[in-house]
């Protein structure tokens, strides 16, 4: 499998600043990567390294095998970083023949990318008067425009309606699975990582923190909560260091599916009087949560077991 | 490719219609009007028109061109080269260009079109120096004649040259003073006064150097190369001792064009675009 972005030993720093520490990262081409990680966490520096606008304080990237900035690397690429800005005398027409006149591309479809991100109405309009999510939009249309093997997102969808997140989740769902582009995106929404990316790794000062397959991430975090109408010590007695107390009524048992039933009948022979269980599991939120060293009960959703 | 880089920097250009209008057409305009205007004041107000004067249209137009570059026209070329060379710093827009060409492409092609639209400009001012004559002679009822000094299409197009070459090593320092200031802004106050400094020292330096074949101070001066470059093509025997100098004047101002050139390149390859 080939590898699209490669970073090892990356570390930038600005002033006391140290944006990415030693970052070593392999992102596989083909389907769609998130990056996750608060502010600050290197995110965006990692894409400017990438495509040649920072110059590492240490360490390399690579696109394609490819130093950033080497022009064959480059017009496999496109991108978004940020908030996209515009020339604000140009149209998002104009912005688009520009942009497509830059990557060489001067046959790209633009009347068509307009129209999958729903601009055709603004087309002749100057970018200036755009709203945030309309630069999205366009921001979207210009880093798809020339058909490039791998793109890269900043926050595709901040600044953008619900209709409008439906609506760029499911185009980048359709270019990374029907059209084999690699999508690498970046987002502090979760929910929208989860729904779109294939893999993802969490970010937090400057490091990979976690990484890998959404399901892979959350699988085995599923806590079993178990309401007593008992006195806990004798449930907590038979879960050892694998339960503690939830509250005045209840206990968590790290345990997996497959010794649930076990457990309960060991309780119930214990003495202990259990009217539910169920299984509290832990999306990527608590995944993510936990990862930053934070506390993830706030974020987590439970099932019944 | 850099030619991809040019398209677009041209097609940008031509699309910004305050950059095209006030830094390569205005000047020009102004040099019309200006001569027009005088005309009409020497028509209406003086009302007395001098008899018997003929205008040279190639004259005119080498003494149009011969200005093109003066720090007037400067600050209006300087103010179109700064929205091209800088205005990607002002609008936050690199991070839109930089993923899809080499930096070297990016700030040549800028500076490409940059010599394009000095080019056109000056083209304008020599195109509206003719109807500026013509005008003026209607007004006046002067006659009109193609040159009173022999002068023809090569000298019009050798004057073109060098004021474009003059142009150049502006353009060239707004390139680097574009990506070290970051400021379109910083580009026109640096380069007119660069081309303000440059002129007072030449003036003094020509006083002190009289009749003396001029100095390596002297000749480090782009206007100074300049203005001999001229003087050598149009009045060769007037040059008198500067006249050996030529080739080493035009030698310099490309080698001002050449390392600026090379110098703001070199820095923008290093340059770290944190937010644009």
């Amino acid at each position: 499998m080939s590898i699209a972005l490669e970073a090892v030993g990356l570390t930038k720093t600005y002033g006391a600043v140290r944006a990415l520490d030693d970052f070593s990262i392999a992102i596989p081409a083909g389907g769609v990567f998130g990056i996750l990680g608060p502010n600050g966490a290197g995110k965006s520096t990692l894409f400017r390294i990438a495509l040649g606008l920072v110059r590492p304080t240490s360490g390399s990237a690579r696109l394609f095998g490819a130093a950033p900035g080497d022009i064959t690397a480059l017009r496999k690429v496109g991108a978004m970083i940020e908030t996209p800005r515009y020339p604000p005398y140009l149209t998002a027409r104009d912005t688009l023949k520009m942009l497509a006149l830059e990557s060489g591309k001067a046959d790209a479809d633009i009347g068509g990318w307009l129209e999958r991100v729903s601009l055709t109405h603004a087309a002749d309009r100057a970018t200036s008067g755009f709203s945030v999510g309309m630069k999205q939009r366009l921001g979207l249309a210009a880093a798809f425009l020339t058909k490039p093997e791998l793109v890269i997102l900043d926050e595709p969808t901040s600044g953008m309606d619900p209709a409008g997140i439906q609506e760029i989740r499911a185009l980048i769902i359709d270019l990374a699975k029907i059209e084999g582009v690699t999508v690498i995106l970046a987002s502090h929404q979760l929910d929208e990582v989860k729904r779109v990316c294939d893999r993802v790794a969490i970010l937090s000062r400057g490091k990979v923190v976690a990484e890998g397959g959404v399901a892979e991430l959350t699988a085995g975090e599923a806590r079993l909560r178990l309401t007593l109408t008992s006195p806990l010590a004798p449930a907590l007695a038979v879960l050892g260091d694998r339960g503690e107390a939830d509250g005045p009524d209840a206990v968590l048992a790290d345990i997996p599916r497959a010794e649930a039933p076990a457990l309960i009948r060991a309780l119930v022979e214990a003495g202990v009087e259990i009217v539910e269980a169920r299984w509290r599991e832990v999306d990527l939120e608590g995944v993510y949560l936990k990862s930053l060293g934070q506390t993830p009960t706030a974020a987590t959703a439970e099932g019944a077991a | 490719m850099l030619a991809d880089a040019i398209a677009a920097e041209r097609f940008r250009l031509l699309r910004d219609r305050a950059a095209v209008f006030w830094g390569f057409c205005f000047a020009p305009l102004v040099g019309f009007a200006l001569s027009i205007g005088g005309d009409l004041f020497l028509r209406f107000v003086i009302k007395k028109p001098i008899p018997g004067l003929t205008i040279g249209l190639i004259d005119q137009v080498l003494k149009a061109l011969s200005n093109g570059a003066s720090t007037f026209g400067a600050l209006f070329l300087m103010i179109g080269a700064a929205a091209i060379l800088a205005g990607d710093y002002r609008w936050e827009t690199w991070r839109l260009l930089t993923p899809r060409n080499t930096r070297q492409n990016l700030l040549l092609a800028k500076l490409i079109v940059v010599g394009e639209a000095v080019f056109w400009s000056l083209l304008l001012t020599a195109i509206l120096s003719v109807f500026a004559g013509v005008i003026g002679a209607g007004i006046n009822g002067k006659a009109l004649t193609v040159s009173m000094a022999g002068r023809n299409l090569f000298d019009v197009i050798g004057v073109l040259a060098i004021t474009w070459l003059e142009a150049m090593t502006l353009a060239a320092l707004a390139a680097c003073v574009g990506v070290l200031s970051r400021s379109t802004m910083g580009v026109v106050i640096a380069c007119l006064g660069f081309r303000f400094v440059q002129t007072i020292l030449a003036s003094s330096l020509q006083m002190m150097e009289q009749n003396e074949a001029p100095s390596w101070k002297l000749l480090a001066l782009p206007v100074f190369d300049a203005d001999l470059l001229r003087a050598a093509l149009l009045a060769p025997d007037q040059v008198g001792a500067a006249g050996g100098s030529a080739g080493v004047a035009l030698v310099v101002l490309l080698a001002w064009v050449a390392a600026l050139t090379a110098g703001a390149v070199w820095l923008f390859r290093r340059q770290d675009l944190t937010k644009e």
